[in-house]
C-alpha cells in the first residue's frame, strides 16, 4: 500500500490496485455464495445465461432464422434437440440466439433505473425540505401508473427500439428505487459521520456518493436484484406484446406469443422460451439471495 | 462475612461460575470465574467496566441465558441448583420469588398497554388476584414507589410518562409479588442525573422496607457507593474484589479497584486543587481471548511481578476482611497508579475571547394550526434555546452542563453551524460566523472542529481510518494525498495509536480507539476551538480518563479552547475552567469553574451538584432533589424559567417576573439568574 502511494505514477498504481482488489473481492464473494444452497443453484443458472449472452449465436447448431420447411412443428429429435416452430426454425438455436437481446436490454434497463433512482432519491433526501417534497410527489405520480402501461405509452409514441426499451425500463424503475434510496439517505444523513463531513466543508456530491453511498450497499444490492428480475419480466412482456425485437430476429417473449396457437399440438415451442425466462429470473434471485446470505456467514474460513 | 446479615444460608450463592457463548464468530467467555453470594435484606453492588461479565452473571442467576451459552460452576438459589430446576418451576420462581429491573424502562413496558393494567396483569397471573384486588394493590404499589396520584398514572400509556416515572412503574412491577431476590441491571443509567438521584433514594428506601436480597449491577462507582452494602468488583469475567462498601472505597485491596477509583474525576480537594486523573492503560482483557494461566490484569497492572504472568491468582481473604484476587493485595495502596498530581492551572490573564455568542435563540418547528394552513394556532414551536450568551477565552475550557432537554446540544449545533440560529450572533475573534456551516470559510471551519458523542457513528463504518485523517489534512492543512500519510501517522501517535491503524476500518476498533481517531481528525486542522458534545459519555471510565487526559495534554501544548458539553458534572468540573449551567434553554449560572461550584449557587446548580453521585460512601447526605423533569418548552416562561421545579422558590415574584442577572461576590464574571438576593443565597447554602 505504502509503496503505491509514494510511487511516481501513483494514480495508475491506485487504479490497478483497485481493479485487482475489486476482482479478488468478487471472487471471494462468489466462493462465499457457493456455500449456500441458493447460491449453488443460482450461480450455475446465472453463469449459463451469461455464457448464452456472450456465445449463444456462436454455439447455436443452426442460424436462428434458418427455415426448414420440411420440418415444421417437429417434436424434439436428435437433429432438432428442442424441436422446431411453425416455420421449421430450430427452437434451441432461437432461444440461444435470443438470450443476448433480452439479457442486455434488461441489465441495461435495470442499471439505468437504479442509477437514476439512486441519484434522484439520494439527492432529494439529502437536500430535504420543499425540493424533496416536490420531487417525491412527482415520483409518486409516476409510480401510480402501472409500469406496463407507461412502457406501452412510451414505446408506441416513440417507436420500439432496443435503446427505447432500455430507457423505458429505466424510467419505470426510477420512482421505486428513488423511494428506497431516499429513505435510507434520510436515516443516514443525521449520522455523525455525515455531520462531520459537513463540518469539514465537503461538497454535497462528495458526501452523498463517498460517505453515504457505501453505507447503502446492502439495501442497494437487494433492490438491484429485485429490479433485475422485474426488468427481465418487463422486457419479455414487451416482446410478447410485439414491442421488442422485430421478427424474424428471435425474442423469447415474441416466441411465446407467436407459438401460443400451437400450444396444444406443439407445447415445446412455447415452453422452451418460457423456461428460459423463468430460469433466468429464478437464477438471478437465488444467486443474489445466496450472496446476501453469505454476507452473514462467519468470516474466519472464507477461502 | 457481612456483620449485619451473617445468619442463615445465603439467598443466592454462586461458585466458580463460568459462562461461555459459542457463536459462529468465535467463542466468547463472558464470565470466567465468578463467585459471590447475596443474602436477604442486603444490597450487593456488582461493578466493573463494560465487557466484564456483570450482566451475564445477573442473567445466569435468573436462568435467562440463551441455548448457545454453556454454564459451568454452580448457582444456588436458596440452596437449590438453578440449572436443575425444571423450566416450568423456573418460570414460577421468576415471577414470584425473583424479579429483575432492566436498564431501559421504555423497552421493559408494553407500549400499547396502560401501565396500571400491566402491573395488574402480573398480580392476577402470579398471585391469582381478582381484578378489584389487583387494582387496589397496584395503586398501593405505585404509591410505595413514589408515584403520587396512582389512579391517574395507572391510566396512562408508557410514552406519556417520563423516564423516571417509567422506571418507577417497572420497579413497582418487580416488587408486585414481593420477591425474595431483586436484580437491578443498571436501572438508572439512561436517566438524567436529577432523576437518577430520586430513583437511588427510592432504592435505598426500598432496601430498608422490603426484606429482599438485591443485586445491583452498575458501571458507575458513585451510584454503587450510594446504594450498596457490599460491593463486588468484576474484571474480565472474574470477581476480583469483594468487601463492604466502606472498606472497598476507603481501602481497596485490588489494583483494578484502585485504578477504577482513580479514573473517576473527584471534587477538588480541600485546598482547591484538582487532582490529575491517573488512567488505567490499555483496555479490558477481551472476552474473546482464551483464559490463560496468569492474572488477567497483569498487562495493565502497575505492581505486576513475574509471578503474576506465571500463575493465576486465587481469591485470597485479606486481613481486613476483603476478598481479593491478587497475590500482592498487601502491597496495594492508593498511590500505585502514580502519586497524586495536581493540575497546574495556568494563570490566564484576561484576554480577548476567542469565541463570543450573544443572545442565541433557536425554536424548533412552527406554530401548528388547527386546519393545517388556517384556523386557530394550537401548538407552539419548541423553545429549545431562548436566550444564551457566553464567551470562551484563549486556551480555556468552557463546560456546559444541564439535564437532557436543557439545550446543550442545540447550543453546540449553533456554534459549529449544524443547527441554524433564529437570532443572535456568534463571533470568532472579530469575524461574525454565518449560521449555516455551508456558508463558512475554510479557515473558519478549520478553527472550529467538533467531536461527537458516539464514536462508532462519527466515523464512516465503510471507510478506513486514514480516510478521515487524509480528508481533514487535505482540506485544512492543504496537504496533497501523498503528503498526508506522514502527518496522519504523527496525529495518530499524538493520540496514542500507531500507523497500523491507518488501514483499519472503524468497526475493528474499540470505542476508546474510535474516539481517539475522531480526536486526531479534529486535531488535524489545528483548530482554535474544539466542541466536544458528550465526547466521553459513551466510554468506560478507564478509557474516559485516558481521553480526558489526552484532551488536557493537547490543550497544554497547543492552547486550544474547548467547549465541553456533558451531563456528568464530575467530568465537567474536572476539565473546565469556566462553566455554563443551562436550564430549559436559559442560562442559570455562568462563571469560572471555581465560582460556579462554590456557594452561592443558582438553586439549579445546587440541585445538580447534590444529585451527582460521588464515589465516596461517606458523601454529604444533605441532598436537594428536583421533582419531575425539564418542561416541554412549548410555553413561554412568564417568570423565572426554573420556577416550576425550584426547591428554593420565594414567592409569586418567581412566577411572574423574569429573574435578574445578579453578579456573584468576588468574581465579576460570575452571573446568577435568580430572584433570591446573593446574600440570601450565601446564607441558605452555607
Amino acid at each position: 500500500m505504502a509503496s503505491v502511494f509514494t510511487s511516481n505514477n501513483s494514480l495508475l498504481g491506485v487504479a490497478s490496485l483497485a481493479v485487482v482488489s475489486g476482482f479478488q473481492k468478487t471472487i471471494r464473494n462468489l466462493k462465499l455464495a457457493l456455500r449456500t444452497t441458493a447460491g449453488r443453484i443460482g450461480l450455475p443458472l446465472v453463469l449459463l445465461h451469461i455464457t448464452l449472452t456472450l456465445f449463444g449465436p456462436a454455439f447455436a447448431p443452426f442460424e436462428a432464422t434458418e427455415l426448414h420447411l420440411d420440418n415444421q412443428l417437429e417434436a424434439p429429435s436428435a437433429r432438432f434437440l428442442l424441436g422446431t416452430d411453425e416455420f421449421g426454425r430450430d427452437i434451441l438455436s432461437r432461444v440461444m440466439t435470443g438470450a443476448r437481446s433480452i439479457i442486455l436490454v434488461s441489465v441495461a434497463g435495470a442499471a439505468l433505473g437504479i442509477s437514476l433512482g439512486t441519484i434522484v432519491g439520494m439527492s432529494s433526501g439529502f437536500r430535504g425540505g420543499r425540493v424533496d417534497e416536490i420531487v417525491m410527489r412527482v415520483m409518486d405520480g409516476l409510480m401510480s401508473f402501472p409500469s406496463l402501461l407507461i412502457a406501452l405509452l412510451v414505446l408506441t409514441s416513440l417507436g420500439s427500439s432496443q435503446i427505447n426499451i432500455v430507457g423505458t425500463i429505466g424510467i419505470v424503475f426510477t420512482p421505486t428505487v428513488s423511494r428506497v434510496m431516499r429513505s435510507i439517505t434520510l436515516s443516514l444523513k443525521t449520522q455523525e459521520f455525515v455531520l462531520s463531513a459537513r463540518l469539514r466543508g465537503e461538497p454535497t456530491a462528495y458526501i452523498i456518493f463517498r460517505e453515504i453511498l457505501p453505507n447503502t450497499i446492502p439495501v442497494l444490492a437487494v433492490e438491484a436484484s429485485v429490479r433485475l428480475s422485474y426488468a427481465i419480466l418487463l422486457a419479455s412482456s414487451l416482446g410478447f406484446l410485439g414491442l421488442g425485437v422485430q421478427p424474424p430476429s428471435p425474442d423469447w417473449g415474441l416466441m411465446i406469443s407467436e407459438s401460443r396457437r400451437f400450444i396444444t399440438v406443439a407445447p415445446w415451442v412455447a415452453l422452451t422460451p418460457a423456461v428460459a425466462v423463468a430460469s433466468l429470473v429464478v437464477g438471478v434471485n437465488l444467486f443474489t439471495d445466496g450472496l446476501r446470505q453469505a454476507q452473514g456467514l462467519p468470516k474466519g474460513d472464507t477461502l | 462475612m457481612n456483620e449485619q446479615s451473617g445468619l442463615g444460608t445465603p439467598l443466592v450463592e454462586i461458585n466458580q461460575l463460568a459462562v461461555t457463548f459459542y457463536t459462529p464468530r468465535g467463542t466468547v467467555r463472558a464470565v470466567r470465574e465468578a463467585s459471590l453470594e447475596v443474602r436477604s435484606g442486603e444490597l450487593v453492588g456488582l461493578v466493573g467496566e463494560s465487557g466484564c461479565g456483570k450482566s451475564t452473571t445477573a442473567f445466569a442467576i435468573m436462568g435467562y441465558l440463551p441455548g448457545t451459552a454453556q454454564v459451568d460452576g454452580s448457582i444456588l438459589f436458596e440452596g437449590q441448583e438453578v440449572s436443575s430446576i425444571s423450566p416450568s418451576e423456573l418460570r414460577k420462581l421468576r415471577g414470584n420469588r425473583m424479579a429483575m429491573v432492566y436498564q431501559d424502562p421504555s423497552t421493559s413496558l408494553n407500549p400499547s398497554m396502560r401501565v396500571g393494567a400491566q402491573v395488574e396483569e402480573v398480580l392476577r397471573e402470579h398471585l391469582g388476584m381478582l381484578s378489584a384486588a389487583a387494582h387496589q394493590r397496584t395503586a398501593e404499589l405505585f404509591e410505595s414507589v413514589g408515584l403520587t396520584d396512582p389512579e391517574r398514572i395507572g391510566r396512562r400509556y408508557p410514552h406519556q410518562l417520563s423516564g423516571g416515572m417509567q422506571q418507577r412503574v417497572v420497579i413497582s412491577m418487580a416488587l408486585a409479588c414481593e420477591p425474595d431476590l431483586l436484580i437491578m441491571d443498571e436501572p438508572t443509567t439512561g436517566l438524567d442525573v436529577t432523576t437518577e438521584a430520586t430513583i437511588l433514594d427510592l432504592i435505598v428506601d426500598l432496601k430498608q422496607r422490603v426484606n429482599a436480597g438485591i443485586l445491583y449491577v452498575s458501571h458507575n462507582l458513585g451510584v454503587i457507593s450510594r446504594v450498596a452494602d457490599r460491593v463486588i468488583v468484576m474484571y474480565a469475567g472474574q470477581t476480583v474484589e469483594q468487601a463492604s462498601v466502606r472498606d472497598l472505597f476507603k481501602n481497596p485491596r485490588h489494583p483494578y479497584t484502585v485504578g477504577l477509583l482513580s479514573c473517576v474525576p473527584k471534587p477538588p480537594r480541600e485546598d482547591g486543587a484538582t487532582v490529575k486523573l491517573s488512567a488505567i492503560p490499555g483496555s479490558v482483557f477481551s472476552a474473546e481471548e482464551e483464559s490463560v494461566e496468569a492474572c488477567l490484569f497483569t498487562s495493565r497492572c502497575p505492581i505486576a511481578q513475574d509471578r503474576c504472568s506465571a500463575e493465576a491468582p486465587d481469591v485470597f481473604l485479606t486481613e481486613d476482611g476483603h476478598q481479593s484476587r491478587c497475590f500482592f493485595s498487601k502491597d496495594v495502596h492508593p498511590g500505585i497508579w502514580g502519586e497524586e498530581k495536581e493540575i497546574d492551572v495556568p494563570d490566564h490573564t484576561p484576554q480577548k475571547p476567542v469565541l463570543t455568542a450573544n443572545s442565541l435563540r433557536r425554536f424548533f418547528g412552527r406554530w401548528q394550526r388547527k386546519f393545517i394552513f388556517f384556523g386557530p394556532r394550537i401548538k407552539p414551536p419548541v423553545r429549545a434555546v431562548t436566550n444564551v450568551d457566553f464567551k470562551i477565552g484563549h486556551g480555556r475550557t468552557l463546560g456546559i452542563v444541564g439535564e437532557s432537554g436543557s439545550g446543550k446540544t442545540t447550543v453546540a449545533g449553533m456554534v459549529v453551524g449544524l443547527t441554524a440560529r433564529d437570532r443572535g450572533e456568534i463571533k470568532l475573534r472579530d469575524e461574525t460566523l454565518s449560521p449555516d456551516v455551508a456558508d463558512r470559510s475554510r479557515k473558519q471551519l478549520a478553527s472550529l472542529r467538533m467531536v461527537f458523542q458516539n464514536p462508532t457513528a462519527s466515523l464512516n463504518p465503510k471507510l478506513a481510518v486514514r480516510h478521515t485523517l487524509y480528508r481533514s489534512l487535505q482540506k485544512f492543512a492543504g496537504l496533497r494525498k501523498s503528503e498526508s500519510r506522514e502527518r496522519a501517522v504523527k496525529l495518530l501517535e499524538a493520540v496514542g495509536l500507531d500507523s497500523t491503524y491507518l488501514d483499519r476500518l472503524p468497526t475493528e476498533l474499540s470505542g476508546g480507539q474510535q474516539q481517539r481517531v475522531a480526536l486526531a481528525g479534529a486535531f488535524a486542522a489545528s483548530p482554535d476551538i474544539i466542541v466536544a458534545d458528550e465526547a466521553v459519555s459513551a466510554l468506560d471510565v478507564s478509557v474516559q480518563a485516558q481521553v480526558l487526559n489526552l484532551l488536557e495534554d493537547h490543550q497544554r501544548s497547543d492552547d486550544t479552547s474547548y467547549i465541553f458539553i456533558s451531563h456528568d458534572l464530575g467530568v465537567v468540573r474536572y476539565i473546565s475552567d469556566d462553566i455554563l449551567v443551562l436550564y430549559a434553554g436559559h442560562v442559570a449560572e455562568v462563571g469560572s469553574a471555581k465560582s460556579v461550584l462554590s456557594a452561592p449557587f443558582h438553586p439549579y446548580t445546587e440541585a445538580l451538584l447534590s444529585a451527582a453521585p460521588v464515589p465516596d460512601p461517606d458523601a454529604d447526605p444533605t441532598r436537594i432533589r428536583l421533582p419531575g423533569s425539564v418542561p416541554t418548552l412549548r410555553e413561554r416562561f412568564e417568570g423565572c424559567f426554573f420556577a416550576g421545579r425550584c426547591p428554593r422558590k420565594i414567592g409569586p415574584i418567581c412566577d411572574n417576573t423574569p429573574p435578574p442577572a445578579q453578579t456573584g461576590p468576588g468574581f465579576s464574571d460570575h452571573i446568577i439568574n435568580c430572584h433570591i438576593p446573593i446574600s440570601d443565597l450565601v446564607q441558605m447554602q452555607q
